[in-house]
């Protein structure tokens, strides 16, 4: 397949329109200087995949990601640049200097290709139609409450045990209060 | 509708490996967080890619737990780090509590 | 029909875990919660007990194994030993916990709720026969874990060790994920037992190698093996220290579960990919392990690095079997048993060290010296756990180094035999350290800064002295009776694979 017949095709402008969008965003999340920016540029990226997702046909987990990702975490983010009075403002010291920086991209970018060369390898870029029955949400229902019972019923003992733990870690101690 | 599922763990790809250069690369505890978040979400993306390629739903539900394990994960990391700014400011802030009343 | 006796372990202990919850809301007296929580924790106990002995039971039907969930969740033998191992050592860290807590201010119900909420986790993994289920079950061990390792919320040194842990701990888990979606990706399976059954051509791929590195690299990081060790004896310092009992035997058995479990049962057809790469890691974390932990003048970060070395010691039979392409069933074994030994040994090494450390309030080696005058008691006790941690018959620890050196030595080839010399040369370097810990405190003099008659008149709090009782047995017990720990390697070495469903 040339890229001309790549570019032909709908679904793949629709696919770039979305990803490059995700990539520079996730860029700027890890290179940006201002923690509240990065937030933000967090929000871009995570609604990029989000819109990813419903392209793939997975709809419930797109949703979820808007509703969990961008709704309850960066929420969640925020405060915790409030409650830690992180630099608003640029600040330098955030990163580690040039010198560090440089391994760190290169490995990072030795990961991206062996990953990406493996994916591609593998997988293959053919084209394929979105399969009906990967589509329903509620095939994902029936399959969590058929064979993944054990996960869900312990994923609820993580999500309690951080709640409560979260809760004793992040309150503020009375000194009058001699439990 | 047609997909190309190859494309997208190829961005998953890239996703993961910017969010390590993150954790290596960054000192602020918060931003090294959000770099864990953009390598979750690229799994998340690469096991949604895989079911539909495949045609299988286990896909979506792995990605349906690694959100809600990633959410239990940012409300434990939150909690460690207003633990440790709290400790580092009574030592200056109570100082400054007696003046405030 | 779901087996409801075979899952009953788990029932019990979630509805411990909120009847500790709701104690501690509810009572005014913290130490209710905990005895709310041993008495759920002696009530697992018992469908564990049932299970495996349910052939000699009246009234009892179907016997190990017991498969559940179309063979993603599957109560074997060797699932009711890590079973009762994890449930053991919550017990042990409660017993510890609850005077250590009393000691200052804590929060203590939280503080036990987030352990049994740990050991439900174990306890779940140990059965999980998927990848969905045993991460789920992990991130169950690590999350309080993390938690927990920054519980003394006024400490700098708790919050960091916190901060620390679980930005090398999450970082671990997305890798540990990535690998997973990746082989997901190309087999279209979580399930070990078709991933056992995966074709060759499927396995030739390169991305089936890519993700197997990767869940390789997320389980280093929680078995702290070398080379993602570094956070470990900072974190053991940090946490108090009944956490670092509990992280240092609960945290790892959970790595070296999934470990374990990952390689023997999922991907048994590459051993030749990962079993160099085991092999590798048990001869780095037993040398760097011993090395630093010789230069240690406190004794938790001493632990600290033991137990990086001893994470050494369990991976090399196991890692050298695989290597060389024997029979990976004996390693396994040898590797379950040692791996069992340690947690009880480790366990009451901690506690020794607490019950030093709440009179001394240092946990400086210096400050050890002449414990005999002060203390005969817990200088004999520091005598059996260290040795027994160095191999020195007859505690149990020499039949967990026995296992492990007869299981190498049958591996044979190269492979077998060079892991069996290093681990030799590095129980040697092991002995001066752990022989250095008893002389300071038996023969050494009483340095002039330590009041002896105000530490004579100190007591060990009674859920302590229980602790250091039960370990302290089954220390000598295991180690006198070599049948007992032949016939734990043999049970523990019933596990179904892949050809057995």
């Amino acid at each position: 397949m040339t890229i001309g017949d790549w570019l032909t095709e709908s679904a793949n402008w629709a696919f770039l329109f979305l990803a490059i969008p995700t990539f520079v965003a996730s860029v700027m999340v890890v290179s940006s200087r201002n923690v509240v920016r990065a937030v933000l540029y967090l929000v871009i990226a995570l609604g990029g995949s989000a819109a990813l997702f419903l392209m793939l046909g997975a709809e419930f987990v797109g949703w979820t990601v808007v509703l969990v990702y961008i709704g309850a975490v960066i929420i969640l983010f925020l405060i915790g640049i409030m409650i830690t009075r992180a630099p608003l403002t640029k600040s330098v010291d955030l990163s580690h200097p040039i010198s560090a920086k440089a391994p760190a991209a290169l490995l990072s970018v030795l990961l991206f290709g062996v990953v990406a060369w493996a994916v591609v390898e593998s997988f293959g870029l053919e084209t394929i139609p979105l399969p009906e029955e990967a589509t329903r949400t509620g095939e994902i229902g029936l399959s969590i409450f058929t064979s993944w019972v054990i996960p869900f019923e312990v994923v609820s003992f993580v999500l309690l045990a951080a709640l409560i733990g979260g809760i004793v870690l992040a309150r503020k101690d009375e000194p009058a209060e001699v439990p | 509708m047609i997909v190309t599922p190859g494309w997208y763990m190829a961005l998953a790809a890239v996703l993961f490996s910017i969010g390590g250069a993150g954790v290596l690369v960054r000192r602020n505890a918060l931003v090294m967080f959000m770099s864990i978040e953009l390598m979750l979400n690229s799994v998340n993306l690469t096991f949604v890619a895989a079911g539909t390629g495949l045609g299988l739903i286990e896909g979506q539900v792995a990605a349906l737990f690694v959100i809600v394990v990633a959410a239990a994960e940012v409300t434990i990391g939150l909690a460690i780090l207003v633990a440790v700014f709290r400790g580092r400011a009574t030592a200056n802030v109570d100082e400054l509590s007696s003046l405030g009343g | 029909m779901i087996d409801y006796h075979a899952i009953l372990p788990e029932i019990i202990l979630a509805l411990t875990v909120l009847a500790v919850l709701v104690t501690d809301l509810v009572t005014k007296d913290k130490y209710y919660a905990a005895v709310v929580g041993m008495a759920g924790l002696f009530a697992t106990m018992i469908p564990l007990l049932t299970l495996a002995l349910c052939d000699d039971l009246a009234g009892c039907s179907g016997e190990l194994p017991r498969v559940l969930f179309g063979g993603s969740y599957v109560v074997d033998q060797y699932a009711v030993v890590l079973k009762a191992v994890f449930v053991f050592a919550v017990f042990i860290a409660l017993l510890l916990a609850v005077a250590y807590l009393e000691s200052d201010r804590y929060y203590e119900g939280e503080f036990y709720f987030l352990l049994l909420a740990a050991a439900l986790g174990g306890v779940v993994m140990s059965s999980s026969r998927d990848f969905l289920t045993l991460i789920i079950g992990l991130e169950l061990v690590s999350g309080p874990g993390f938690l927990l390792a920054g519980w003394r919320k006024g400490d700098e040194r708790s919050n960091e060790a916190a901060l620390k842990f679980f930005i090398i701990g999450v970082t671990g888990l997305a890798l540990l994920l990535m690998g997973v979606s990746l082989v997901y990706g190309i087999t279209g399976t979580q399930l070990f037992a078709e991933l056992a059954a995966t074709p060759q051509a499927i396995v030739d791929e390169p991305v089936f190698a890519l993700g197997l590195l990767f869940v390789l690299l997320g389980f280093t990081f929680k078995i702290s093996a070398v080379p993602f060790h570094v956070w470990t004896p900072d974190v053991y310092e940090g946490a108090p220290t009944p956490v670092g009992a509990w992280l240092s035997v609960g945290s790892k058995t959970a790595g070296f579960v999934g470990l374990l479990t990952v390689c023997y049962l999922a991907f048994p057809q590459v051993s030749n990919l990962w079993g160099p790469a085991l092999w590798l890691a048990a001869i780095l974390s037993m040398t760097v392990g011993n090395f630093v932990a010789i230069q240690q003048t406190n004794v938790v970060r001493l632990l600290g690095y033991s137990s990086i070395a001893q994470a050494g010691f369990i991976l090399a039979p196991f890692g050298a079997a695989a290597a060389a392409g024997a029979d990976l069933q004996q390693a396994f074994a040898a590797s379950v048993t040692y791996l069992v030994i340690y947690a009880v040994m480790n366990l009451g090494a901690f506690g020794v060290v607490i019950a030093v450390g709440t009179r001394l309030k240092t946990y400086e080696l210096a400050d050890w010296s002449g414990m005999y005058r002060w203390s005969a008691g817990l200088a004999i006790l520091v005598g059996a756990f260290f040795l027994s941690l160095a191999g020195i018959p007859p505690l149990a620890g020499w039949f967990a180094k026995l296992a492990m050196f007869s299981a190498t030595i049958a591996v044979g080839d190269i492979w077998g035999y060079s892991i069996a010399v290093v681990a030799a040369l590095n129980t040697v370097v092991a002995l001066v350290y752990y022989t250095k810990v008893v002389k300071t405190a038996f023969f050494d003099p009483v340095p002039d800064t330590i009041d002896v008659a105000a530490l004579e008149g100190m007591d060990v709090a009674p859920p302590m002295q229980l602790a250091l009782g039960i370990t302290a047995v089954l220390v000598l017990v295991l180690g006198v009776f070599p049948g007992l720990v032949s016939t734990l390697a043999q049970y523990s070495s019933e596990v179904v694979t892949a050809a057995g469903l």
